[in-house]
């Protein structure tokens, strides 16, 4: 009965201490909080629940329905605190009651709209809560529930919250901090308050993100992933005060006291890095034994660090409570002791290098004397005379099983291995820990179990067993009593059957890992370090050595070395088009430049081709405007249809072509020369269509009303020679500005062996009459044709204009050149034509390589992995299917959150990440160092690298996302406000790591 | 749906969905209720972008969750898919292009099929503020939008002109919609939702004349 209370009373305050956490970090965050902040009305909420406990019902008037009321009108009788909050609430209540009469609806709307009223209205809440919120307000709520602690007997059962000699004052301490803030009715810039913006939760996040992670020490992470709040952009004070609020929880203070301090203990917080100085301290509190270290650069607080190095040195600071830790090992070596912790799940704390001069063994001691009374060392600390500890001196035997295999040229008697043992209270406390034991870890040795103790300790790395005081010393207390005996047995069974289904299942699992994600990875595994440098990237040196030597450099070398480090800068722009396959590994100059000139015809072909199109277009715009005008100012109707820039009631069909008299007569050999040039050209749509295209086209145009005489003839482009190409393609000759030039320009283009104007896939019957007429390059469009081209156009247009204009690149030449390329590109892929997203893709790729030719041929081969993720292609679903499965796998705890709320699984969050290869989600020089990773990791390690891109976005903010209960709209809008502020480096490197982590899996048979 | 760390003090969630071409300023007219900026640097969007804001409408508070989808009609199988229960929505062209105008009966056939018969719509006839270059008259809309029984506005996301009244009429109407019984908000797919804060007095319209400071029982 007692313990139920108590569990009650409990509940209670946490719920109060939760709101108040939530308060201050809301307080911290927005600098103030609004008076209608949902999270005052939380606290109201809980705070009242905490003064409704156990109230007296005879004490005079709580029987009456509000009881708050009551409560505050009795106690304003004696406390002049509350008499004050109650004339307050009393004004309010007037207030409200006042605006009552006029509460029609319509009437309270217009309100409203002028923000007009003095007092703004309360909301619903506001007035349920009024009592502790008013009290809350006038900052006076701590000082009446301290009233109500110190005079509970007048107020309450025995049995009350408040009349409890710890937990009343508790309450009243608990809400200090609330009434010391300002709370403000000021509406914040956009009049009304929104949910929290990304930044305020990656801040809150940083500011809870070390204790938080001792506070659920249960939870798998995730097969290991490390986790790390990405760098985010909190302001200099406020990380200074919550780095200052972490330095001063390393001083004793009336909660904790402290055991141990120590400078200059080295910890190497990664394994690439160098071991990092900090401070070293131990503190008791009334429950738990905590063990700090703080690298030095957070203990000076010097402000002028940079925000990032601070923020990564928040990561390394180490916060362990000792409840956790099961063993010690300690190795003495000349330079000082090192000290490696293990908790109960097996996995070890980075190594504690003690400096010279017993450091060790008095940190020993000192925890040794902390543990007391309920908690020992096993083998305990000897004692000698005149000396004070010494390590114990233990069996030889024993001894050679305790060294550690890394250990090099240590003496035997220097490694220890204590471990942390509750005589007392060893039963419970191991059973509770099995329950939320995962699997099975290295704790069971500690169980005595024979069957199971050489199985556990030869399978991990830490054996906790091979001190040789483990299983004498631990077993000799059990025959004592024979019930504790029986328990045993049965929990040991128990356990044992655990550990079989624990087996099972991660055996299950990992055929499910290897059925579904052995497509995604590479098997086999090709490491930063043999040989040793990737990380260091493609660098300047190496790419000229293979510039000299190309047949003598292994791509697969080149490209570990872009996928661990990327590539320096400078050489981006040579580097890339091998990596995009516009040239090949060990091409020699030679080759290469009969790629560039190939291409470099290619484009100039293509872009004349599109330039006289657009020509035809424009001319067509100019004719159908007045229409257009007309029906505008008619009022008419909505047009159903996807809307044509041009009108489709167009009187000449499709395959009609009337010619126009031409210039040039043309050769039979063009004929022959345009067949095998055709048939290299890929993808130039289908072959209606591709037939169109290549011809000239002179038609009426079906709007104008015009005669049939004003023809237009349309060069197609089929220029010889590429200088010209640019300037020229077709020329209106009948009623286009520069018709007068239109001749003379056809005259230049028309000539020469490799004319492709005859167009052999074109209708015999078309072919016949344009020769007929000597049409030797007039080439017909299709009405289709020019629609599509228009419609294209039109839209391409429309995006490049706003297509990253903040870059300092994209300046208007650069714009027209990227919309050449873009132009060039969508011509030739006519039925997929432009989609928004390709402007994104296509403008880094001009950035860097800052060549017409060589952005379009790159673009065309990213497109070909690309273009699957537009919506016609189809693997998107693919990649949400895939991401689906790989969160199941890696991160079961998000992924079963993400399942709970809904319709998560759909991963549309992901949706522009993949569209755009994460461009928009990040800073140009970002996506450059993302993109190679990408590009070259399809030989290194996975073709869906992006997958784990994406996988590494999801887990740098997991915790973000797992506190905040996040569903899909609120990830959507997490991330689209995060886009160009993450940490690209990390979040590669994490995805590195993930696929590792897969690789080792499927390897793992 | 789960949101309890987040902000919640609201009486009602109204999803919403701002449809139409590309290039007639969705985004804008978003970010310019939400951060009552014009966003002069925005990129077309892609996939669907979303914002949210409390606002009051007649002393109720109200979420708007609002989706911004992309406009090119290629991505329309991508942006349908949130179409589903969306309350209320902005139907979006350009007044200084036809062709905007022109594809609105599509957006008009997708939002009724996708969302809900019972989806509140406003028209906006966005840049307002480019009269010289007017291809759309106002007669000409709003005869179309009474064809349609759509509300309709003519804003701009430069000025900020009419683009709070856009949110605030077709909000209202949900509202009002939902004093009148006509839209029952327990039913699924509706689009709204109940803050956590709801009192739900809103079910019996008559109650909903006062607020209800009297059930303080002070």
């Amino acid at each position: 009965m007692g313990s139920a209370e108590d569990a009650v009373k409990e509940k209670l305050l946490w719920n109060v201490k939760k709101e108040v956490k939530q308060i201050m970090e809301e307080a911290v965050t927005r600098k103030f909080v609004h008076e209608d902040s949902s999270h005052i009305i939380a606290l109201c909420g809980a705070v009242e629940a905490c003064l409704l406990h156990q109230l007296r019902r005879r004490a005079a008037g709580f029987l009456r329905s509000d009881k708050m009321a009551a409560l505050f009108t009795k106690v304003g009788k004696t406390c002049p605190v509350a008499e004050d909050i109650c004339h307050k609430v009393q004004e309010l209540q007037q207030q409200a009651e006042g605006r009552k009469p006029s509460g029609g609806s319509q009437e309270a709307l217009r309100k409203q709209g002028s923000t007009g009223g003095k007092a703004p209205a309360l909301s619903p809440q506001a007035l349920k809560h009024i009592w502790v919120r008013t009290a809350l307000m006038e900052k006076v709520l701590d000082r009446v529930v301290q009233y109500l602690a110190e005079n509970c007997s007048k107020y309450y059962e025995k049995e009350a919250l408040l009349a409890d000699p710890v937990f009343g004052p508790i309450l009243a301490c608990l809400l200090v901090g609330p009434c010391a803030l300002e709370y403000t009715k000021l509406k914040t810039a956009d009049h009304y308050w929104t949910d929290p913006s990304a930044d305020e939760l990656v801040q809150r996040h940083r500011i809870r993100g070390p204790p938080n992670r001792q506070d659920s020490p249960a939870k798998r992470p995730a097969l290991g992933i490390r986790k790390r709040h990405s760098s985010g952009s909190a302001s200099e004070d406020r990380l200074a005060a919550c780095a200052r609020e972490y330095v001063e929880s390393l001083h004793q203070n009336s909660r904790t006291r402290l055991l141990y301090g120590k400078n200059n203990v080295l910890v190497q917080p990664k394994e690439d890095m160098e071991a990092v100085p900090g401070y070293l301290s131990l503190h008791q509190s009334a429950e738990n034994l905590t063990l700090k270290w703080t690298p030095n650069q957070l203990m000076n607080g010097t402000l002028g660090d940079s925000e990032l190095e601070k923020s990564v040195y928040w990561d390394y600071a180490l916060v362990v409570p000792f409840s956790q830790i099961v063993c010690i090992h300690c190795h003495q070596q000349k330079s000082g002791g090192t000290l490696v912790l293990v908790s109960q799940d097996g996995i070890q704390r980075p190594p504690l290098h003690f400096p010279q001069g017993g450091h060790l063994l008095s940190f020993l001691s000192c925890l040794e004397n902390g543990l007391l009374p309920r908690g020992q060392l096993e083998p305990p600390l000897w004692t000698q005379q005149g000396k004070g500890k010494v390590f114990p001196k233990l069996r030889k035997r024993s001894s050679i099983r305790s060294i550690d295999v890394e250990e090099l040229g240590v003496g035997r008697a220097t490694d220890y291995v204590f471990r942390i043992i509750y005589p007392g209270h060893r039963h419970e406390h191991n059973a509770g820990d099995m329950i939320e034991m995962q699997g099975f870890g290295p704790s069971l040795t500690a169980w005595h179990l024979e069957p199971l103790c050489s199985q556990g300790s030869s399978c991990l790395s830490c054996s906790s067993s091979s001190s040789p005081y483990a299983t004498p010393s631990h077993c000799s207390c059990i025959p004592d009593r024979l019930p504790l005996r029986l328990l045993c047995e049965s929990m040991k069974r128990q356990i044992v059957s655990r550990a079989f289904y624990g087996w099972l299942a991660y055996c299950r699992h990992l055929s499910t890992v290897r059925t579904h994600l052995s497509a995604l990875v590479h098997h086999n595994i090709i490491p930063p370090d043999r040989p040793p440098g990737a990380s260091g990237g493609l660098t300047k040196d190496v790419w000229s050595k293979y510039q000299k030597d190309e047949k003598n450099y292994k791509e697969l070398e080149l490209l570990r070395q872009v996928y661990y480090g990327g590539v320096e800068h400078e050489i981006r722009k040579d580097v890339w088009p091998f990596l995009l396959g516009h040239y090949k590994f060990g091409m020699s100059k030679k080759e290469m430049e009969q790629v560039d000139t190939a291409v470099a015809a290619r484009y100039q072909q293509v872009l004349a081709e599109w330039k006289a199109c657009e020509v035809v277009v424009r001319q067509r715009e100019r004719e159908a405007h007045p229409a257009t005008l007309t029906k505008f100012s008619s009022g008419s109707s909505i047009d159903s249809h996807v809307q044509r820039l041009v009108h489709r009631d167009s009187t000449i069909s499709n395959d009609v072509f009337i010619s126009v008299d031409d210039l040039e007569p043309s050769g039979p050999q063009d004929l022959e020369d345009s067949k095998p040039k055709r048939e290299q050209e890929p993808g130039a749509g289908t072959p209606g269509i591709a037939a169109a295209e290549q011809q000239s086209v002179e038609f009426d145009s079906p709007d104008s009303g015009l005669p049939s005489s004003r023809n237009y003839s349309v060069a197609s482009g089929i220029q010889s020679s590429l200088d010209e190409a640019q300037s020229v393609g077709f020329e209106d000759d009948g009623a286009g500005e520069d018709g007068s030039e239109g001749p003379a320009t056809a005259a230049h283009t028309f000539p020469g062996p490799h004319d492709p104007g005859q167009e052999t896939l074109a209708p015999a019957s078309e072919l016949e009459a344009g020769q007929e007429l000597a049409a030797v390059c007039a080439a017909a469009y299709t009405i289709e044709l020019l629609d599509t081209v228009a419609l294209n156009l039109h839209r391409i247009d429309k995006d490049v204009q706003r297509c990253d204009r903040n870059y300092w690149y994209f300046t208007t030449s650069n714009l027209e050149r990227l919309r050449d390329i873009m132009c060039s590109y969508v011509w030739e892929h006519l039925d997929m034509g432009y989609v928004q997203g390709m402007c994104d893709l296509l403008a880094p790729l001009l950035v860097i390589l800052d060549n017409d030719q060589l952005a379009y041929s790159c673009f065309s081969h990213l497109m070909k992995r690309m273009g699957q993720n537009f919506p016609s292609g189809g693997a998107m679903d693919s990649h949400f299917a895939n991401m689906r499965s790989l969160i199941q796998i890696l991160d079961s705890e998000l992924f079963e959150l993400m399942h709970q709320n809904g319709d998560y699984t759909h991963f549309y969050f992901c949706y522009r990440w993949f569209l755009l290869d994460f461009k928009r989600e990040l800073l140009y020089e970002d996506v450059f160092a993302v993109w190679e990773v990408i590009w070259a990791a399809r030989r290194i390690s996975s073709e869906h690298f992006v997958l784990f891109i994406a996988l590494a976005l999801v887990e740098a903010y997991r915790e973000i996302i797992r506190d905040n209960n996040m569903d899909f709209t609120d990830i959507i809008k997490f991330f689209n406000e995060r886009a160009e502020r993450h940490d690209a480096q990390e979040i590669l490197r994490i995805a590195r790591d993930l696929v590792h982590k897969v690789q080792m899996l499927i390897d793992n048979k | 749906m789960a949101q309890t760390a987040m902000s919640e003090t609201y009486d009602f969630l109204f999803k919403f969905l701002v449809i139409g071409n590309a290039g007639t300023g969705k985004s804008c007219l978003l970010h310019q209720f939400i951060e009552k900026k014009f966003k002069d640097d925005s990129n077309h969007t892609i996939g669907v972008e979303f914002g949210s804001k409390i606002i009051n409408v007649g002393g109720k508070y109200v979420k708007l969750q609002i989706w911004d989808t992309a406009g090119q009609e290629r991505f329309r199988s991508v942006t349908r898919s949130y179409y589903r229960g969306a309350a209320g929505a902005l139907l979006v062209y350009d007044i200084t292009s036809r062709e905007t105008y022109n594809a609105l009966t599509n957006w008009l056939t997708d939002a009724r099929m996708l969302a809900s018969q019972n989806i509140v719509l406003i028209l906006c006839g966005n840049k307002k503020d480019l009269d010289a270059d007017r291809e759309v008259t106002f007669l000409e809309a709003s005869r179309f939008a009474q064809e349609n029984e759509l509300m309709f506005l003519e804003t701009s996301a430069l000025t900020g002109e009419n683009v709070e009244e856009a949110f605030m009429q077709c909000a209202r109407k949900i509202l009002n919609k939902i004093e009148s019984g006509e839209l029952d908000p327990e039913r699924m797919g509706s689009g709204i939702q109940y803050g956590d804060a709801a009192l739900r007095q809103l079910r019996s319209p008559r109650r909903t004349q006062a607020p209800s400071a009297q059930e303080c029982g002070c």
